[in-house]
């Protein structure tokens, strides 16, 4: 993003008043929109990501997966809290969380298969069925809905040509509405997979989503 | 570079390393003091760092306003069964945005903090439980993470002290309720995060059945400096009942929202008007929802003399929460935003409470029938009692939280309501 006044989805702090570059806000370390690898002995962190490309035959788990999860399992006391990150990691691979990876994910810990569908099933981040490359998720809560977030999911209803939670047909986009997601100064916010894009006003909706269009083409 | 949030006259203690990437590494961290607070409690001992942070009278910051030296010296002494903090930054209050930003620009500041709660508690182990949506603030704090094990700060004999402190990561993924606390120790072991029956109080029994506490991220970011600088120091900020300096998250309908550092006690008005440079379009003041959606709303009126300390928003009729201030012009449609926020409640209560479960879904279509013209005035009186009915008689205190917003509301905006109800107009919807 070039433009002066859309200046920095997608990493925060931009207000509209001040120029903040990538760097600036990130810090030159920051990796981008990568798996976290877990590399480290002592950090192990998985989150219930959303990642262009999604695999849903992907097995549970083998090579760098299966090492994470193996040393996910070295940082709890009991098996069962490995749960949800070892969900988590099902759908950073797979995309979408399936009755049938719940299952598989019971097996792997040792847990019932009712357990850990009770469980997956009261976490709104788990999609319980296939979503497009891009989750779009608008934050509608009290401080972004009162600066216009409907008019915001409105928008990207309307340009993506889709109905609130369904595909679009090119299998890139599907759009939700989202509760807060705690960046209330900048409003509306949108989560984009893993991504947040602030201060998105209606005008902004259809260069977000050319923006992620060439994502797809470029390979991304 | 700039900071979007910035303002001469802000007393900046835990956010003076927003804006600057260079916090976020131990060198960084280190040359604006950091590190010197665990040094300090490692130094003077565990009973002394509780004695410290008490004497500061910092209370907790995550809605509750718990003294926190008085919460850390409710864990057992003794070190026969495991002891475990765990670190609320499940954000997810509407209109709090602080926590991200301490994690994401300081997260050294949280390590630190961690480490001082841990020592003080007597912790081997503490739990980061962040929301599954903060990617990029995990992202940084994992980096963090990895440099303070790195470096010896975390993990086995911590500083050279003998003293053993491991930090978990721990991501959720998508429940408000998981931000409560109990809700959040079901969680971190892998349940549906569904709150329990207080007592047992989670330093009895706590985390996989062992004495714990849970401390809000800007809580534990704290005690650094106060470890460093005294309890006394602390105290020179903010009021006798209140004292030190808190994160005001401004939202809503004002030229510079943000997240900006004021000792508590400060003008609200003075907050909206000069920090935040005033409601944009010429619109006047309509009403200020002032610690997160689960705190009465305050007409303009109530704001004119309130001061931000715990006290003092109580003494105008609301709660000072997590200090997230929610500002709405007078365009703002004030049905609409009640009949959101029961909404919210309706999708994130748990279900395991009849009132809450029934009682936020039955509000939130009555509110749903009013905004559509088709209510009549005794449905706010079936609001009323279904309210007074979701207070105090449930588990935990999210049915309580929408009950709040929904009778100040017909208290204060009953005009609003009628409009509504006796004509079908409806507020700002030109």
């Amino acid at each position: 993003m070039s433009d002066a006044r859309f200046r920095n989805p997608g990493w925060a702090g931009n207000t509209g008043e001040f120029d903040l570059t990538e760097a600036d806000v990130r810090g030159s370390e920051f990796v981008g929109e990568q798996p976290l690898d877990g590399g480290h002995p002592g950090v192990a962190p998985s989150l219930p990501y959303m990642l262009v490309r999604k695999d849903p035959e992907a097995p549970l788990f083998e090579g760098p997966y299966l090492e994470r999860f193996e040393k996910i399992r070295t940082r709890y006391p009991t098996a069962r809290a490995a749960l949800i990150p070892a969900l988590n990691l099902a759908q950073e691979l797979r995309g979408h969380v399936s009755p049938e990876t719940m299952d598989e994910v019971a097996a792997l810990l040792g847990l019932s298969d009712a357990f850990v569908r009770g469980v997956a099933t009261f976490y709104t981040m788990y999609n319980k069925r296939p979503v497009g490359r891009f989750l779009i998720q608008v934050c509608t809560n009290i401080s972004c809905n009162i600066r216009g977030a409907d008019e915001v999911l409105a928008a990207f209803l309307e340009h993506t040509g889709t109905e609130l939670g369904e595909t679009s047909s090119d299998g890139d986009f599907t759009v939700a509405e989202a509760e807060c997601l705690a960046a209330c100064g900048f409003p509306t916010c949108v989560q984009i997979n893993s991504r947040y894009f602030e201060d998105v006003s209606v005008e902004d909706v259809p260069e977000v989503l050319a923006r992620l269009k060439r994502e797809v083409n470029d390979g991304f | 570079m700039a900071y979007p949030y910035r303002h001469e006259s802000e007393t900046r203690i835990l956010s003076e390393g927003f804006g600057d990437p260079a916090a976020r590494t131990v060198a960084g961290w280190k040359a604006m003091g950091g590190y010197a607070g665990i040094a300090r409690a490692l130094e003077i001992g565990r009973e002394a760092t509780i004695d410290e942070v008490k004497a500061s009278g910092l209370r907790g910051r995550g809605g509750a306003g718990f003294p926190t030296g008085l919460k850390w010296s409710f864990m057992p002494k003794d070190a026969r069964r495991p002891h475990y903090l765990l670190c609320n930054a499940d954000e997810s209050e509407p209109g709090t945005f602080k926590d991200r930003e301490i994690i994401r620009w300081t997260p050294h500041q949280l390590i630190e903090g961690c480490l001082v709660g841990s020592y003080a508690i007597g912790a081997a182990h503490c739990y980061i439980y962040l929301r599954g949506e903060f990617f990029e603030s995990t992202q940084v704090l994992a980096r963090a993470l990895e440099e303070a094990y790195d470096k010896g700060l975390v993990g086995r004999d911590i500083m050279g002290s003998g003293v053993d402190i491991d930090m978990t990561l721990h991501v959720g993924a998508g429940a408000y309720i998981c931000g409560e606390e109990t809700g959040l120790m079901s969680s971190l072991e892998g349940r549906r995060g569904e709150p329990r029956v207080k007592p047992p109080f989670p330093a009895a029994v706590g985390a996989f059945g062992m004495p714990s506490t849970i401390n809000n991220v800007e809580t534990l970011a704290a005690t650094p400096h106060i470890l460093r600088h005294g309890g006394e120091w602390y105290r020179q900020w903010g009021t006798d009942k209140s004292p030190g300096t808190k994160l005001f998250c401004v939202s809503g309908h004002v030229r510079k929202p943000g997240n900006y550092e004021f000792p508590l006690g400060f003008p609200m008005m003075e907050l909206i008007e000069d920090v935040c440079g005033g409601i944009p379009n010429g619109r006047a003041l309509k009403a200020v929802i002032p610690g997160g959606s689960s705190v009465p709303i305050m007409s303009a009126d109530d704001c004119r003399e309130c001061s931000l300390c715990y006290e003092g928003v109580e003494a105008a009729g609301s709660m000072l929460g997590c200090a997230s201030v929610i500002v709405m012009d007078d365009t703002t449609d004030i049905v609409k935003q009640v009949r959101r926020m029961a909404y919210f409640y309706a999708h994130e209560s748990c279900g395991q409470c009849t009132p809450c479960r029934e009682g936020t879904a039955w509000a939130t279509r009555i509110l749903r029938r009013i905004e559509d013209g088709r209510g009549t005035e005794d449905d706010l009186d079936t609001l009323i009692e279904i309210s007074e009915q979701m207070t105090g008689t449930t588990i935990c205190v999210l049915s309580d939280s929408l009950a709040m917003p929904i009778i100040s509301s017909i208290e204060k905006f009953r005009d609003d309501y009628l409009a509504l109800i006796r004509r079908g107009e409806r507020v700002g919807a030109a």
